[in-house]
């Protein structure tokens, strides 16, 4: 009982001081992950003429969730290996899981006003029921919590902050770009589509586009996208618990 | 329970081939008291402490922390400590009082009690003038002192302080140490690092001496002279020949005379023979700068011809 108040506080102090301090010095943080959703799909809306505008709102949102995954894996190797704030924490009560999820629920302060946009957007476009809010609430924050166990268990490995701006490209590459989030999957070139299901935002993206009752008809039963898409979060949160390096080895 | 951190041959390698930054490492660290390291840079005093403070893994051997083994109990272990590691700096972002209050609040403590622990401490160590201040606009030593201030705060049984002084002020420093001393008297353990063997001297119940990973010395200050060949030091100065001196120990020249290290005998013949010279003479037991320079210095004399030889 006292136990999870503890654990509580130290989430809600990681958050307040990760996630609504530094607004005080640096107001633009807000529009930072605002930033490069929002102008995929201005690009994707005009090459498309407006015919892609719901995948690309759906696509936009779970990008959001990826780069609130980069913010944690950039934050994190800059306070580990410039402020050895990882060193800090590690010897002390807080756990790793609090650690990660209270920095992950900062950058979520961050992304508030990108993910009102979208919310406005969805819902003056008429795609609002209960229905489509709720998978869009439980893709969301699927793709919120993987996207943070692997930012977090790649910051551990990281020697410098420079090496994240090499790989979050990659991997917004492996997730965003590559796979159908921004289009429909039928818009890939036939050989490029088995390489799509190995991302588990293509099956996000497929549940939301769903949802919408727009765009291309879903490839896959939604049960299915539910399935791999939790597979795929519980793996990363698993690899988050024995790989990430806590400890040093 | 007996030992605050008990260490029986604790080994550390950081890679394959690469050499031990701790080897064999034996002590036992007495609860509620100041425990000092001392060794040069790169002796393993910084490994050492990572390892006590579940920060990086032992590659053999064995260490309790309060009892609990750092393989497997470190859960125990994390809940009762505190460190503040070498070159740690705080988050930018914040101010003096929002780095040690939110430090005890992430630690579970309740407001009212994180507030009280904040001023508190603010106050002892002189940093309540610049508790709204932003970290980044303090000088390098404030901000050293802001995170010493951070983990003296907290309820931690064990404080790890990996140079907490280094870059303060002497009369900074001194605060420090008065800080350290209450935690002390507190029944808190610390376990600090420094390369001012004054300050080891100073606030130490026991020290170590660690050079190249190993253990050269261990004991209480005042006993260490105990364990060293030449435990006294006497300056001359005046018209002495160098060759005359040695015959009493090891002699040194120093400004406008002679330094000489000797046992005890030899150390009162050769103030007699100063004095009835009429030099000037000074003697007294050796200071730990002496004795870290004997035992390192003998170390390094006896390491360097296998390091010849390979
Ligand atoms: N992360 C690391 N990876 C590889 N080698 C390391 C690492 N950290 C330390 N070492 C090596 O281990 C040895 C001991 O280093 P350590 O930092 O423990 O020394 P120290 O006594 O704290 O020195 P200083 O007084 O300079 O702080 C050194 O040879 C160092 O190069
Ligand atoms: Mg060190």
């Amino acid at each position: 009982m006292s136990d999870s108040r503890h654990r509580l506080r130290s989430l809600l102090a990681i958050t307040y001081l990760n996630g609504v301090v530094p607004i005080r010095t640096q107001p633009l943080y807000l529009v930072n992950i605002l930033a490069s959703p929002l102008s995929f799909l201005f690009f994707i809306v005009i090459a498309s003429h407006g015919v892609f505008l719901p995948e690309a709102v759906g696509g936009g949102m779970i990008l959001m969730m990826l780069s609130m995954g980069t913010s944690v894996q950039t934050d994190m190797t800059h306070y580990r290996q410039d402020l050895k704030f990882q060193d800090v924490m590690v010897a002390s009560p807080i756990e790793a899981p609090i650690y990660v999820a209270g920095l992950a629920l900062s950058e979520l302060v961050y992304a508030l006003p990108g993910l009102f946009v979208f919310l406005l957007i969805w819902i003056a476009e008429g795609w609002a029921n209960p229905q489509s809010a709720l998978v869009l609430t439980g893709v969301l924050l699927l793709s919120w919590a993987f996207a943070s166990a692997l930012g977090f268990t790649l910051a551990t490995y990281f020697e410098d902050v420079r090496e994240t701006f090499v790989f979050s490209p990659l991997i917004s590459l492996a997730l965003s770009v590559l796979p159908p989030v921004y289009y429909p999957i039928t818009a890939l070139p036939a050989m490029w589509r088995p390489l799509a299901y190995l991302s588990p935002t293509t099956y996000a993206a497929d549940l939301i586009h769903g949802a919408m009752g727009l765009g291309a008809p879903p490839l896959l039963a939604a049960g299915i996208d539910w399935l791999v898409l939790i597979a795929f979060t519980v793996a990363l949160v698993v690899l988050a618990a024995y790989k990430a390096r806590w400890r040093e080895p | 329970m007996s030992a605050a951190i008990e260490a029986r041959g604790l080994s550390k390698r950081y890679a394959k081939g690469r050499e031990a930054a701790l080897s064999e490492v034996s002590l036992s660290i007495p609860p509620g008291a100041v425990y000092g390291l001392i060794g040069r840079n790169g002796a393993g005093k910084t490994t050492f402490i990572r390892i006590c403070a579940t920060q990086l893994l032992p590659s053999a051997g064995d260490l309790r922390v309060l009892g609990f083994d750092v393989r497997g109990e470190e859960r125990k272990i994390r809940e009762r400590i505190a460190c503040v590691p070498q070159e740690s700096r705080p988050l930018y972002f914040l101010n003096v009082w929002e780095l040690v209050y939110l430090y005890l609040k992430m630690r579970g403590l309740d407001a009212v009690e994180s507030r009280r622990r904040t001023t508190n401490v603010l106050d002892e160590l002189g940093l309540s003038e610049v508790k709204g201040t932003l970290v980044n606009r303090l000088s390098g030593g404030m901000r050293r002192r802001a995170m010493v201030a951070m983990v003296l705060a907290s309820d931690a049984e064990i404080l790890f302080l990996d140079e907490p002084t280094t870059g303060l002020d002497p009369i900074a420093r001194r605060e420090v140490w008065g800080a350290i001393r209450r935690a002390s008297r507190e029944k808190r353990t610390v376990l600090l690092t420094t390369h001012y063997l004054d300050e080891a001297e100073a606030l130490s119940a026991r020290l170590a001496l660690l050079e190249k990973g190993r253990l050269l010395l261990e004991g209480p200050p005042s006993e260490l002279r105990g364990r060293v060949r030449l435990p006294y030091r006497v300056t001359v100065q005046g018209s002495f020949l160098p060759s005359e001196l040695e015959r009493f120990g090891q002699v040194s020249d120093v400004e406008g005379g002679h330094l000489v290290f000797a046992q005890e005998g030899a150390a009162r013949e050769l103030a007699m023979l100063a004095l009835s010279r009429g030099a000037k003479v000074s003697m007294g037991p050796v200071s730990l700068e002496d004795i870290f320079m004997e035992v390192v210095g003998r170390s390094i004399e006896d390491d360097a011809p296998a390091a010849e030889a390979t």
